[in-house]
């Protein structure tokens, strides 16, 4: 493990300070579950570590209004125990019951997970369903940006060197929302997805009033499957034979590697099947 | 065969120890982490130390320049090639690996040079600053190619090192007398022991005695303090080698890991060196299970009779031979599963490539030609109609008969009543039934599977086990053996032995001392399910021989006569079973005396008469007989298998210890599935695309089965201590094929390549790059 320089930032400011000071060269500290594994594995460039654990104005799920407010620090066990989030967005909880293992999830946290950027993060495609905004602030500005444009690629963000992302706001499911999280990973925990989709519905007299579906782990960054939803939202009526051929189209939304975890073949396939199982769960399909 | 039995029941009721259930010995200090593994010895004045392995998996070396390194503040020393005063190689069969190499490296894991440094931090750098220079050679990583005559070569003497071939009867004649033929090629991956402790070591140098002493897991220390004395060019005698505590062995510990590394680092620098291997350097470095092409034709009759077997089996055994050869003969020898076929063709490779290097493994080479075997019974069950224990009942050995090589089973087999109590089982006789349970696309299935396991090394090698036990002072007796604790538990079963054959009933009253050149009689290696058979009857022999020698003590002390003194928890009786003399008190007298007796056991672990020409090590003499259930869950949407329950019917003889005997078949079960479903160290051109346990999955609690059912049947095995043979590794070889077989009664598709993953099980339902039909099943 190569040296580098470790400052404790005690709150917002300071660690924007920070921020400011070190720009491109530095990393922040969150759970430390990705950096600490990478920084043993000589990966950091980076030469000065800037730790935000202890900052509680970056800690913390709110009800504001018709918003949940989840602070960037908040840990997976945290968003699992939330009875805000069970409530109001089971979809985020389920997901972050699927994150690797329950020290990871005590330590990892959901703004460690998004800024990480990887296209297999658990809590991403529940956060694309839910059309979540993003709260970055710099220390002299601030930004709300939408998760969707987030992201550049594997690892890539927006994020500007000066900005951290404070916290994640989701609006609270209404009546007649439901959704399904479906994660496949080579066993059934501490895992990472080979390919995952979460989908959101919005169902009024058997209609889809709405849908979002998010694929994770099958292109260089979570993506929506929108013409998929466009089909969807125009179906008249749910036979399996229309569903199937729509979920079909799931292979023209997504660009998977190949990697030990599965070939791009597969995930192209199974992107397909993850999709038709997750509206087969939601829609409570008799074929 | 009535007075058998009847001799059986008899001792089983006088038994005080064999069959109970004990907690094993050091469990507390290993759940509680108090245990002091290698890793965990420092002591003053500590150096550390490290290898740097080569960066290619197949080049030629120029050049070693270590001037740099030396140069370098706090680096102790820098050794390579020129710095071994004897053999530079090791293995156990053959000694083609190098401890440094010198011209020419064949695998990624391959030792260059060796550094010390005062400070674990300075290693790094210090390998950094070695210079090697290096000429790219091909790489081999095709063992179907690697076998014809290509001429790259990963050893001067080709790229086969072992070729068997057995003819049994008349294979063509076989066939013809085959009313179906089956047909296939499976293959199998490259599975890692994944003990929890990797291979670090400590070693030191002790001027007075000019001793060296190496403290490292490992399977036998007698044979490690031989290789590395060969290496160091020193008398055995100077060379101590402990074993214990260890982590984990599964047979991967079996050959040399670190212990020449450390004590040529400990000769050179006359300090003690501890070197801590971390994961991703153990999984390119060590062992695996060889991984496997295996080509199958299976000729039977109508009526379910086998008739022809036509095996052919293709190891990779990577870059160096170590048990290789060994392990293919095991393959050969077990190919045609526990079943009479007359007429057989069997021929297998053991390939050189430079894919890592294959090694001994719980199973040792069974593992592979069972799921070949098993997945083809299954499949002519299907093809036939009939049922999978049916077709199985038609075939299974019997005492008499003939394995698949030829030679006699002459000693105990369980088989037929694994096959009763699997066909009497809920999960076999409700399997139907379960698989209309199935939801949607989540589809249930069982299957079966049966396997049996060779224990002891087979004719022609040395296998004996050795044991001496003292009396103390206190009445209680030190046991001392040369087998090794690797947490299978061979500790507490040797123990129970010996409470048993001394006549004690106070468990204190036994230690058991093992694991150490220098204290302990040698006994062999501890593999191949042999350490309570060599070990446990060695023990017994010296127990006999102790209550004997102490007997005539009190015939001589109160004039009784010898054949009217009676043993019994540890006190002497005479006829009338009134006291005599306890232990105890016996021993205090014989202390005054200076008479406190000692003994020895010695015992030849039994081979068969019978010989195979041209095929060292075959056959074996004594086997252990398994039967798996499996039921599992696929989710046809996905591919993703998950195994809902097991049961495990195991005929390892007598049981010695219930609570080790559960321990290894529900450790077997959770093995065997990983290998089933999820374990391969993927490699590519030599390099490993896996390299530590964020991509190379083991089962985790959250994959385990919900069940896992032990059914112990014991068969008695006249020459084993109390009846038991072994089952360190018969308890994890059927599951697998269970499994797959489960995965095809749940879904018509069949698996052929291990691990069955979620994308091999995907597209064995769906046609590649097809798009979803509509036969998609819902209810």
């Amino acid at each position: 493990m190569k040296e580098f320089e470790y400052y404790r930032a005690k709150n917002l400011k300071e660690a924007l300070n920070y921020s400011k000071t070190f720009g491109k060269n530095k990393r922040f500290l969150a759970g430390g579950t990705d950096l600490i594994v990478r920084l043993k594995d000589n990966l950091i460039k980076e030469e000065n570590i800037i730790d935000i654990q202890n900052i509680e104005e970056l800690k913390g799920i709110n009800e504001v209004n018709d918003e949940i407010h989840i602070g960037a620090l908040t840990t997976f066990s945290e968003i699992i125990e939330s009875d805000l989030l069970k409530k109001y967005s089971p979809l985020i909880v389920e997901a972050s019951k699927k994150v690797g293992s329950p020290q990871i999830r005590n330590k990892g946290t959901i703004g460690g997970n998004i800024c990480n950027a990887s296209p297999a993060g658990d809590s991403i495609p529940p956060l694309f369903c839910e059309d979540a905004k993003l709260f970055l602030e710099s220390s002299s500005d601030s930004r709300i940006v939408n998760i969707e444009d987030f992201f550049i690629g594997p690892g890539k963000t927006i994020l500007k060197d000066d900005e951290i992302l404070v916290k994640i706001i989701i609006k609270k499911w209404k009546k007649g929302e439901s959704g399904f999280f479906n994660k496949l990973g080579q066993r059934n925990a501490l895992t990472i997805a080979i390919a995952s989709s979460c989908i959101k519905i919005k169902k009024s007299d058997g209609r889809i009033d709405d849908i979002k579906i998010a694929l994770g782990s099958v292109s260089p960054t979570v993506v929506r499957a929108k013409r998929v939803e466009n089909l969807l939202k125009n179906l008249k009526e749910f036979n399996k034979d229309e569903l199937i051929k729509i979920c079909n189209e799931v292979e023209k939304e997504i660009d998977p590697i190949t990697d030990v975890r599965g070939s791009r073949e597969y995930r192209i396939e199974v992107s397909k099947y993850l999709v038709f199982e997750a509206l087969n769960n939601s829609l409570n399909l008799r074929g | 065969m009535n007075i058998k039995i009847e001799k059986k029941e008899e001792k089983i009721e006088k038994e005080k120890w064999i069959g109970k259930k004990v907690t094993q010995v050091l469990s507390k200090e290993k759940v509680t982490g108090k245990i002091k593994y290698p890793s965990d010895q420092y002591v003053e004045n500590l150096i550390w130390g490290k290898v740097l392995r080569s960066k290619y998996p197949h080049a030629l070396i120029k050049k070693i320049d270590i001037s740099k390194a030396l140069e370098l503040k706090g680096v102790i020393t820098v050794l390579t090639y020129k710095d071994i005063p004897g053999l530079n190689g090791f293995g156990i069969a053959v000694q083609d690996q190098p401890v440094l190499c010198h011209d020419k490296v064949r695998y990624l894991g391959d030792a260059i040079a060796l550094v010390a440094c005062d400070s674990k931090d300075l290693l790094d750098k210090a390998l950094e600053l070695i210079e090697v220079e290096y000429e790219l050679l091909p790489v081999v990583d095709d063992p179907l190619k690697a076998k014809e005559n290509i001429p790259t070569k990963v050893h001067e003497n080709g790229n086969i090192h072992l070729h068997t071939v057995i003819n049994k009867g008349d294979i063509e004649k076989g066939f013809r007398e085959a009313d179906l033929i089956i047909e296939n090629e499976y293959r199998t991956g490259r599975q890692e022991h994944a003990y929890l402790e990797t291979e670090s070591g400590f070693a030191f140098y002790d001027e007075e005695e000019d001793m060296i002493t190496v403290f490292c897991g490992g399977q036998y220390p007698f044979r490690d303090q031989i290789q590395i004395a060969r290496v160091l060019a020193v008398d055995p005698r100077k060379v101590r080698v402990i074993n214990e505590p260890m982590g984990g062995g599964f047979g991967g510990k079996d050959e040399i890991t670190t212990q020449i590394h450390l004590a040529l680092l400990a000769y050179h620098t006359k300090r003690p060196v501890k070197m801590e291997i971390n994961r991703d350097e153990s999984i390119i470095f060590s062992w695996k299970r060889h991984p496997m092409i295996l080509k199958y034709k299976t000729g039977v009759r109508k009526d379910g009779t086998l008739v022809a077997n036509e095996v052919y089996i293709y190891a990779d055994t990577g870059a160096y031979a170590s048990l290789g050869g060994p392990i293919v003969n095991l393959s050969v020898e077990h190919s045609c599963g526990p079943y009479r076929i007359p007429n057989t063709h069997i021929e297998g490779f053991c390939i050189y490539t430079n894919n890592g290097v294959s090694g001994a493994f719980r199973g040792f080479g069974v593992n592979q030609v069972t799921f070949a075997m098993e997945s083809q019974i299954d499949e002519i069950a299907d093809k036939l109609n009939m049922d999978p224990v049916e077709l199985r009942r038609k075939n299974i050995l019997e005492k008499g008969d003939e394995t698949g090589i030829g030679s006699k089973i002459e000693t105990s087999v369980g088989l037929k009543k694994i096959l009763d109590e699997i066909e009497k089982h809920p999960l076999y006789k409700n399997r139907e039934k379960i698989k209309i349970d199935s939801s949607d696309y989540k589809k249930f299935g069982v299957g079966i599977a049966l396997s049996y396991q060779g224990t002891g090394l087979g004719v022609g090698l040395p296998d004996y086990g050795s044991a001496w036990i003292e009396m103390r002072r206190d009445g209680g007796f030190n046991v001392y053996s040369g087998s090794v604790e690797l947490g299978q538990g061979a500790k507490t079963t040797l123990k129970l032995i010996a409470l048993e054959s001394l006549k004690l009933s106070d468990e204190d009253k036994v230690f058991i001392i093992t694991g150490d050149t220098y204290l302990t009689p040698d006994c062999g290696t501890t593999t191949a399910s042999g350490a309570t058979y060599r070990s446990g009857r060695a023990i017994n022999i010296a127990s006999q021989k102790m209550i004997e020698i102490l007997k005539k003590e009190v015939s001589e002390i109160y004039k009784i006569p010898f054949d009217e003194i009676k043993v019994d928890d540890g006190v002497f009786k005479n006829l009338n079973d009134e006291k005599i003399i306890s232990y105890e008190d016996l021993a205090e007298i014989l202390y005054d005396k200076r008479r406190l007796p000692r003994t020895e056991g010695h015992f030849n672990f039994p081979t068969s008469k019978t010989k195979i020409p041209g095929v060292f090590g075959l056959p074996h003499y004594i086997f252990s007989f398994s039967g798996s259930i499996a039921l599992v869950q696929v989710n046809t949407l996905t591919g993703k298998t998950d195994l809902i329950k097991a049961v495990n019917l195991i005929d390892g003889g007598r049981v010695v210890n219930k609570i080790g005997f559960e321990g290894q078949s529900e450790g077997g079960i959770v093995m065997g599935m990983g290998y089933a479903l999820m374990e391969d160290v993927l490699i590519k051109n030599g390099e490993f695309l896996v390299k530590n346990y964020s991509t190379y999955l083991i089962p985790t609690s959250m994959d385990s089965p919900y069940e896992i059912e032990t059914i112990p049947i014991e068969s008695f095995e006249e020459l084993g201590p109390y009846g038991s043979k072994g089952i360190g590794e018969t308890t994890m070889v059927p599951i697998a094929p269970a499994i797959t077989n489960a995965i095809f009664n749940a879904t018509g598709k069949r698996v052929k390549q291990i691990p069955a993953t979620p994308e091999r099980v995907f597209f064995s339902l769906h046609p590649q790059n097809i798009n979803m039909v509509s036969d998609t099943k819902m209810t």
